[in-house]
């Protein structure tokens, strides 16, 4: 069923909705830009329909709300602990159609990974119906479509902002009810079909060449550009490493908190073993790890889609200007130099 | 050359005397140094029907315009009209029919008025840069109004961020964009990026606190850069809705005592430098008796001394919360000659009105 609902109705039909959901969508921070005056979008729990920011793709993906950058896991006393309690309403998500298929990237890695389930992201991961926001074409950073993810069926509700109000599609019985009152109209949503920016994935399949890949000299120009910030795993819709950390409270070692918080493969430092020891001790080598799990490493692992959904948030947010669309197409043609070189013998 | 002419009074209309005899630079305004390209037309239109061709950008970021014959000044007076009515009377909002806030007509054909209050200079500011925390040309096109026209001197040089490219710190007052930034430790990851920001480009107030991953600042020593809001990978560290400024006081060159300036107020509002600069002119007047002379601001603080100088500035000012005022200044003058300021009872300058009353 789909209806169509002015900025009235859509508030009126947000407030009932509020009532059994915590609804998150992207919002706009004023003047907590990079730069001055101007401003974030980042999601976080909205109460207006107005609040939401649909016009514009968001700095930081969805995955913040399932998985903060910062999250208590469990608190202790003495030899006692007690895990953190896990929202207890369901969260309503509206995300685009790169943000839902980001988090079946994410709950393959916390919740189907070596067999193990990460209780954290379970808790929440199974409170969420996701609202599809139905992409505008995003920006010039965008490239879902090379990365197959520009289509989803995963939601309850399809919406179509305009700035008169928001046209719904209802998949799901559960929300039904909500837009009873709400005028009907002709609306299934539509997708990006073509992106301005395309990226070939070169095929890694054979071991020689992604050991030709490791070393090639494409790599080297990040040593000199990659500040290894981070800001693009921050910003990524499917990264998913974080570190834990003891907070202990004031002076008493024996009571305090355990948290999670997120990490970065291009921080110095972050794959630091006893010793000392660092695997990938250049700014390149971490470009070049990460530009491999993203368009190889995963999908080799668990088989369906690359981990990469073309969200285009890591290049939006490098400071430096670095894209991944415009590595991966350098990636695809040292491959190419690669194995020609190894036909010729 | 057989002619009469009053160069004070030419100079008053922002024409400056020439080395050659009767040949004058015209010094045409734009604050904040920015002005719509389409104005370059107009500069070129002078340059070439009156001057001789070449224009120079100004220390001060004016247009000037070489080689302008005496006899012509009025016929580019009358071509002026046009960009002070746009420049100034519009996009500045300037009242054009005052001298220092007391009713004066001005006659739109007679070009600039007044010459004391100076060009306010700026840097580009984040109308493009990446390290300004303010709108320097929009902050130039307010203060236009409270500043000009003025026979009584002031030079205002504004800059983006405490880098300060336009030496706020060599002029008699300068202002600098700065903020208070806020810290999100909900969103830091504790990379530490702000700290090496801080540590290579500005004060080191910044620590990575070991114990739980999350930072420690100094909030004394911060200058209010926000390089640790450029540095940070996740909007961990975010500018405040409202930037804040600082001025530097009573900086200047000069052959005999150039000096840096010195801190006056920092993290001001917006409202407080307004406030301050609509006593500048009072306190000018003040200091030489009411009769303009051709003094710059720093000297006339000299004369009267810091404390009475902010006793007049701040009448009225009401200073927001975060605000500081420096009790003193100690300012540092390179001497050119040692001693310089030991010397007869009747060569120390005076200040305040001469017949007696305050």
């Amino acid at each position: 069923m789909s209806y169509a609902l002015n900025i009235q109705q859509a508030n009126a039909v947000l407030d009932e909705i509020r009532k059994d959901y915590t609804v998150f969508a992207p919002k706009r921070f004023p003047k907590q830009g990079r730069y001055s005056d101007t401003d974030i979008i980042r999601y976080a729990e909205i109460s207006r329909f107005e609040d939401i920011v649909w016009d514009t793709k968001s700095d930081y993906p969805a995955k913040e709300v399932l998985t903060p950058i910062q999250q208590a896991i469990f608190y202790f006393t003495e030899d006692e602990y007690r895990e953190s309690k896990g929202p207890k309403k369901p969260y309503l998500v509206l995300a685009r159609p790169c943000d839902i298929a980001a988090q079946h990237v994410q709950q393959k890695i916390y919740a189907g990974n070596g067999g193990y389930t990460d209780v954290y992201y379970e808790r929440v991961r199974k409170l969420v119906r996701f609202a599809m926001m139905e992409c505008n074409g995003g920006d010039d950073t965008c490239f879902c479509v090379s990365m197959g993810t520009n289509r989803t069926d995963d939601y309850s509700l399809a919406l179509k902002f305009s700035s008169e109000g928001v046209k719904v599609q209802v998949t799901d019985d559960d929300f039904t009810g909500y837009f009873k009152e709400c005028p009907k109209a002709k609306y299934t949503p539509s997708f990006v079909e073509e992106n301005e920016l395309k990226v070939t994935v070169p095929d890694l399949d054979n071991a020689e060449v992604r050991k030709a890949l490791k070393t090639h000299p494409m790599w080297n120009e990040y040593n000199s550009r990659c500040i290894s910030c981070g800001a693009c795993t921050v910003a990524c819709s499917t990264c998913t490493c974080f570190t834990t950390r003891d907070v202990i409270y004031g002076d008493n070692p024996e009571v305090g908190e355990r948290r999670r918080v997120t990490s970065s493969c291009q921080i110095e430092g972050f794959d630091q073993m006893a010793g000392q020891k660092e695997m990938r001790s250049t700014a390149a080598a971490r470009m070049r790890f990460k530009v491999l799990h993203k368009f190889h490493d995963y999908k080799a692992r668990f088989g369906d889609s690359h981990m990469c959904v073309g969200c285009g948030r890591c290049m939006h947010r490098c400071p430096e200007f670095i894209s991944i669309a415009a590595t991966v197409n350098k990636m695809s043609r040292a491959v190419e130099e690669i194995k020609a070189g190894m036909a010729e013998g | 050359m057989n002619r009469d002419i009053n160069v004070k009074q030419m100079r008053i209309n922002c024409f400056r005397q020439s080395k050659v005899p009767g040949e004058f630079m015209l010094q045409m305004r734009v604050p904040g140094g920015v002005v719509d390209a389409k104005y370059l037309d107009n500069v070129r239109y002078i340059a070439q029907t009156w001057g001789d061709g070449n224009f120079h950008i100004g220390t001060r970021q004016t247009f000037d315009i070489t080689g302008i014959k005496y006899d012509d000044i009025p016929a580019v007076n009358a071509y002026l009209e046009e960009y002070i009515r746009e420049i100034d009377q519009e996009l500045c909002e300037v009242d054009m029919d005052q001298v220092a806030h007391q009713p004066q007509p001005w006659d739109p054909k007679s070009g600039y008025p007044t010459i004391g209050a100076r060009n306010i200079s700026a840097c580009i500011g984040n109308y493009h840069c990446i390290c300004a925390n303010i709108n320097t040309f929009a902050l130039a096109s307010e203060l236009e109004k409270i500043i000009f026209p003025s026979h009584y001197h002031i030079k205002i040089n504004i800059a983006g961020c405490p880098n300060d490219c336009n030496k706020a710190h060599l002029c008699d007052f300068g202002i600098i964009g700065v903020g208070k930034m806020v810290y999100h430790p909900e969103r830091c990851i504790g990379c530490g990026a702000c700290v090496r920001a801080c540590i290579k480009g500005s004060t080191r107030v910044l620590e990575l606190n070991e114990e739980n991953g999350k930072i420690i600042k100094d909030e004394c020593c911060c200058v209010g850069c926000g390089e640790c809001v450029r540095a940070c990978p996740a909007s961990a560290w975010t500018r405040s809705e409202e930037p804040l400024y600082r001025v530097i006081l009573g900086g200047r060159t000069g052959r005999q005592t150039p000096r840096t300036g010195k801190m006056f107020l920092n993290w001001a509002s917006k409202d407080v430098i307004i406030g301050v600069l609509k006593n500048w002119q009072e306190f000018s007047a003040w200091v030489m008796d009411y009769k303009p002379e051709y003094l710059h601001g720093g000297h006339l603080i000299d004369r009267a001394g810091y404390k009475k100088f902010k006793e007049i500035v701040l009448k009225g000012v009401e200073l927001n919360p975060e605000c500081l005022v420096a009790e003193d200044i100690f300012w540092h003058e390179t001497e050119y000659r040692s001693n310089f300021n030991v010397k007869p009872m009747e060569m120390h300058h005076t200040a305040g009105p001469r017949n007696g009353t305050d």
